[in-house]
């Protein structure tokens, strides 16, 4: 345990070919216990998504953003407005266990680097990184240096651009290629594509559409096309005005509002 | 005795030699040599057993195989652990029990807050004597132990069991940011005290107090 109090030396568990037992100082830090859970060896404080804590031992308080004691760390790395509300800050000393509905969990360092990821996907990430929206609608970029922690349908793969990937299968991006639609038009010309494309008799594929990323980076892909539960993001503020993707599309009170 | 073994981490596959188990009704997807299954009324503890069950709504619904030869469980795909009682008392819920050795009791116990907090109802189901048991939990369970010197707090949601001496508590902060939807997200917690150890799965039952 880090820098936390050792008091005594536990047996390492296990035994009689049972079941792994874990305790506060066999569990690992800042690892994973398996493929669907990771221990975070708090000292000091960690952003989490609402409810995605297991189990912890130690000293924790869990504070919600918006208010009370962490307002200048809030200030400082969470920069998501309306997204407050499904965060919180876990304070103190101690291992804790995150898990999210059994999904396969990493955890991935950045360097002073960036990454952008699908909201639902993101469990957990340190003081260290700034968390905001991505001008892409339902994306979330993390930027800085630290540890976060994010889930995914079946494993992750990591790629390299240029590459066109599956709408359902990207969870997140690193190091700025650049994310765009990309359509397969061949298929849909001439008369028998256009009845093709507006009544889908005849066969569509399902893969006419993708992503596209080119230029220098990574890009994530899940091993499913099955979704993880959308979390809101928070749509950018009405006031954001024209010009601004999102903007009053999304969030309370929905539909183009200009000239605030 | 029956011995009980994990035919990969989701069938749990038992060696019958001649004597009988107790598994959840429907759970057998298998069988090797000779085999007779018998529904058990209201989770084999007689009349009283059954009125208890029924009241609480800890009731199983409990067949009795019996035979020669190997017989295997599951159930929708969930994990399942293997726990080995030698005479202390297992708590667990009683849509979590797969199976248990003949040998074992099981019986139903009061739970307080805490049951009402998990969306289970106030009761558990307790599981003593000596023998295994095989509890199923939605991904692997995770064993933590208990110490004095180390408690536990757990989310109701992600718990499923647990043996020894302990002591729960449950724990919350609902104040009036809750109200205002600014809550934690945390604010229902069971705090364990004691020795022991607390089997939680990777994923969290929707309960009342998830939300907030």
């Amino acid at each position: 345990m880090s820098g936390g109090p050792v008091v005594g030396g536990f047996g390492a568990a296990g035994g009689d070919g049972g079941p792994v037992v874990y305790d506060p100082y066999t569990l690992p830090a800042d690892d994973n216990v398996n493929p669907y859970a990771f221990s975070v060896a708090l000292d000091g404080q960690w952003f989490l998504q609402k409810g995605k804590m297991i189990a912890y031992y130690g000293q924790v308080d869990f504070h919600a953003i918006g208010y009370g004691p962490l307002d200048r760390l809030v200030a400082a790395n969470f920069h998501s407005p309306l997204h407050a509300a499904d965060w919180v800050v876990a304070q103190g000393r101690g291992k804790m266990l995150l898990a999210d509905r059994s999904y396969d969990i990493n955890s991935y360092d950045l360097d002073d680097g960036n990454l952008t990821i699908r909201s639902g996907n993101l469990l957990a990430f340190q003081p260290g990184l700034a968390l905001k929206q991505s001008i892409i609608p339902g994306f979330l970029t993390l930027i800085g240096t630290g540890k976060f922690v994010a889930a995914s349908n079946g494993a992750v793969h990591f790629v390299e651009p240029p590459i066109r990937v599956d709408p359902q299968a990207l969870v997140g991006w690193a190091d700025c290629p650049s994310p765009c639609h990309h359509y397969d038009h061949a298929y849909l010309r001439g008369v028998l594509g256009g009845i093709r494309a507006m009544t889908g008799i005849g066969g569509a594929s399902g893969e006419e559409h993708q992503f596209e990323f080119v230029g220098a980076g990574q890009v994530l892909l899940q091993s499913t096309e099955t979704l993880m539960a959308e979390q809101a993001t928070g749509g950018v503020p009405g006031q954001a005005g024209p010009g601004v993707p999102g903007a009053g599309a999304q969030g309370p009170g929905a539909g183009p509002r200009f000239g605030r | 005795m029956a011995r009980f073994r994990l035919q990969g981490t989701r069938v749990l596959a038992v060696d019958l030699t001649g004597d009988s188990v107790k598994a959840k009704n429907g759970a057998m997807v298998a069988y090797d040599g000779e085999m007779t299954f018998k529904k058990m009324t209201g989770g084999g503890e007689g009349l009283r057993g059954l009125v208890t069950r029924r009241i609480t709504g800890e009731h199983m619904a409990v067949m009795e195989v019996k035979g020669q030869g190997t017989c295997y469980f599951a159930d929708r795909a969930t994990e399942i652990n293997l726990v080995r009682l030698t005479g202390e008392k297992l708590y667990v819920e009683a849509s979590n029990l797969l199976a248990t050795d003949a040998g074992l009791r099981t019986g139903t116990t009061f739970t307080g807050l805490r049951g009402a907090s998990q969306g289970n109802g106030l009761f558990t189901t307790t599981v003593e004597g000596t023998g295994q048991a095989a509890v199923m939990s939605d991904g692997p369970a995770i064993v933590l132990r208990v110490s004095a010197a180390t408690p536990l707090t757990v989310d109701p949601g992600a718990y499923i069991a647990h043996t020894g001496e302990l002591r729960q508590q449950l724990q919350h902060s609902v104040g009036w940011r809750t109200m205002i939807g600014e809550g934690s997200g945390e604010s229902f917690q069971i705090r364990f005290e004691g020795e022991g150890l607390v089997y939680v799965q990777p994923s969290e039952r929707t309960t009342i107090g998830g939300q907030l």
